[in-house]
């Protein structure tokens, strides 16, 4: 029984999942087209997944080491890798079989450098990836979003709307000025193109759709189309069943940034045994964050 | 050349629930080879590069009052459609059902008859050959044609019997699948990656399949698997390793083999599930010559095996890979 260590050092990083699906859900939020190149990045606190698009779109999704059951980390610094997004979304989905407990185990870096998935709760069926990574390119613009003024310019809205709305201003056409003002206190999608369509959240109106809003001065900014509904085209179905909120803030020159929240605790066993504590799982959550820079023309109202 | 029978409610209920919509995944238009004894379906046996799949009944298992003669030994082979055949047998059903559950069934009156017809078609000069099916009910019957090829001459029955002898051949080895469903589900996933398959199946009972192109390896090992045919012990060292260097030794020892097939067709092959088989055993047919999936089917609340129906498939290779 020769198992000796391949490499005397130990991998960066070795971490365990328990709900394979939740990592599916919260990478395939941020997957809007079908060759995307992504860079992982790992630390002390978790995985930081980041995609982008021609320099106005970026998304993050953060996987903080409290979403595994076992992180050990030992790297130094932030190792950083380029991947295949829809190769490491594909394979992860393999793993998460319906009616399974899956279990997977990630490991970084593999003999060849390579990202390695495996299942690790079924001792007679076992599972595996290999996936190549890349040396990644330099992230053309590593964000700073600064918020834009004193006070931030924010507002939350149900996912589930949020995402309605911005599919149905498709129609209209390629840019979208979204509008913010505090009184009345709403937010106004506006499309114009082969035809207008304005769509407006008013808080007062519908706090159960705009669930919160921060907003002392009026700002208006245009979006391209395209990179708003990425945004919000593949959020998971998940994130529309618990019902949550997607927060939308504006930043510094009219930067756009979108969150979601997407659950990635272990599905509960109904008829499961409620132990004496009563005990419930600490929610579990992945952040992703989209990044929408405006678009740059002369007609752009600015901040007034 | 005459072929009449009347399909049992076994039989209807075989081909209209189970066997149809699965054959017809396999491709739309297969051979229908008809002899004494038995009926076969046959897909892709005279033309090389898709996947063979064979489904076998014995006459009793689908119809009783069976009449078959012909010049070349009883035996006629037609090309059919899948998916017209399977339609024209709904219809009947459905108007068969109809009848004889308003006169109370039972009754030998309200049988479903095929039969082998030649009939003029509107517009048409020259007769056409039709299968022919045929429910009576108490003041009217029904009939549905379905279109079918000339009948093959007797030199392409007989390439045809031939094809099928050669198909028979078993592999040593045969692992049974012992969840087909999550064999299915993984592969519905797994095909989004790659487009080959590579399949490795030991003689300790482990079933290997892998994915692997520059970017990505992905791949699955299920082991301790019931073994038909040739088997061995698992070696004490091969134990706590990889399931990729667990393959590789095992074929260097040559208790294990590997073949490359097409993705495409591995999932085709698990649409036989919609048959409903009780179980699947996968093997590699000697030489490498191709995957054998061979599915079997039990006599109804026992765990015997049902002789009178078979069905197999057989994988075209693209890479005889290392033996």
């Amino acid at each position: 029984m020769s198992s000796s260590a391949v490499g005397a050092e130990a991998p960066d990083l070795v971490c365990q999942l328990d709900n394979v699906q939740g990592m599916v859900d919260a990478l395939t939020a941020v997957r809007w087209k079908r060759h995307q190149d992504a860079v992982v990045e790992l630390s002390e606190h978790g995985v930081v997944l980041i995609v982008e698009d021609t320099g106005c779109l970026q998304a993050k999704v953060y996987l903080q080491r409290e979403l595994f059951v076992r992180y050990e980390y030992s790297a130094e610094g932030r190792p950083r890798f380029g991947l295949s997004l829809g190769l490491f979304v594909d394979s992860l989905n393999t793993f998460s079989v319906p009616g399974h407990s899956n279990t997977i185990e990630i490991r970084y870096p593999g003999p060849d450098m390579q990202l390695l998935l495996k299942s690790v709760d079924s001792p007679d069926a076992c599972i595996y990836a290999e996936i190549r990574t890349r040396i990644p390119e330099t992230i053309s613009w590593d964000y700073n979003f600064e918020p834009a003024g004193s006070t931030p310019l924010s507002l939350t809205v149900k996912s589930a709307a949020l995402k309605e709305a911005i599919d149905d201003l498709e129609w209209p056409g390629s840019s979208i000025q979204i509008t913010v003002q505090p009184v009345p206190p709403s937010v106004t999608f506006r499309g114009e193109g082969h035809g207008d369509l304005q769509i407006d959240f008013m808080y007062y109106v519908n706090t159960d759709l705009l669930i919160a809003f921060h907003c002392d001065r009026q700002v208006s900014y245009r979006y391209k189309y395209k990179f708003l509904r990425a945004t919000t085209s593949n959020i998971p179905s998940s994130v529309i069943k618990d019902n949550r909120g997607s927060k939308l803030t504006i930043g510094r020159g009219g930067m756009l940034k979108v969150q979601h929240l997407v659950s990635v605790a272990r599905p509960s066993i109904p008829h499961a045994h409620i132990d004496s504590a009563g005990y419930q799982q600490p929610s579990r959550i992945a952040y992703i964050e989209f990044f929408v820079k405006p678009e740059e023309d002369e007609d752009t109202i600015n901040d007034s | 050349m005459k072929f009449k029978a009347f399909l049992t409610d076994n039989g209807v209920n075989l081909l209209e629930k189970r066997f149809l919509p699965a054959l017809d995944k396999m491709g739309r238009i297969c051979h229908l080879y008809l002899t004494r004894d038995h009926t076969i379906f046959l897909h892709n046996l005279l033309n090389g590069d898709g996947i063979q799949s064979i489904a076998q009944f014995r006459k009793e298992a689908l119809f009783d009052d069976y009449r078959i003669s012909s010049q070349n030994d009883d035996r006629i082979a037609f090309t059919i459609d899948l998916s017209l055949l399977h339609r024209a047998l709904r219809s009947s059903v459905s108007i068969y059902t109809e009848v004889s559950g308003n006169f109370g069934g039972g009754t030998t009156v309200n049988r479903l008859q095929i039969k082998l017809v030649k009939k003029l078609p509107p517009n048409c000069t020259q007769p056409m050959p039709f299968l022919t099916f045929e429910s009576k009910g108490y003041k009217s019957a029904v009939i549905q044609d379905v279109p079918i090829s000339k009948p093959l001459s007797r030199a392409d029955v007989l390439e045809l019997q031939s094809a099928l002898d050669m198909a028979q051949d078993m592999p040593r080895t045969l692992v049974q699948v012992p969840d087909m469903n999550q064999l299915q589900n993984f592969m519905d996933r797994m095909k989004h990656v790659g487009d080959l398959l590579n399949v490795s199946i030991s003689k300790y009972g482990d079933l290997h399949v892998q994915i692997s192109t520059t970017l990505i390896t992905l791949g699955a090992e299920f082991r301790k698997l019931l073994v038909i045919g040739e088997q061995a012990e698992v070696p004490a060292s091969d134990r706590n390793l990889s399931a990729q260097s667990r393959s590789e030794r095992a074929m260097q020892r040559g208790d294990a083999q590997s073949v490359q097939v097409s993705m495409k067709h591995f999932a085709k092959s698990l649409q036989c599930h919609l048959a409903k088989p009780d179980c699947a055993f996968y093997g590699i047919a000697p030489q490498g010559a191709c995957l054998t999936v061979i599915f079997q089917f039990y006599i109804p609340g026992s765990r015997q095996t049902d002789k009178s129906i078979s069905l197999h498939c057989r994988l075209p290779v693209l890479d005889p890979g290392s033996n």
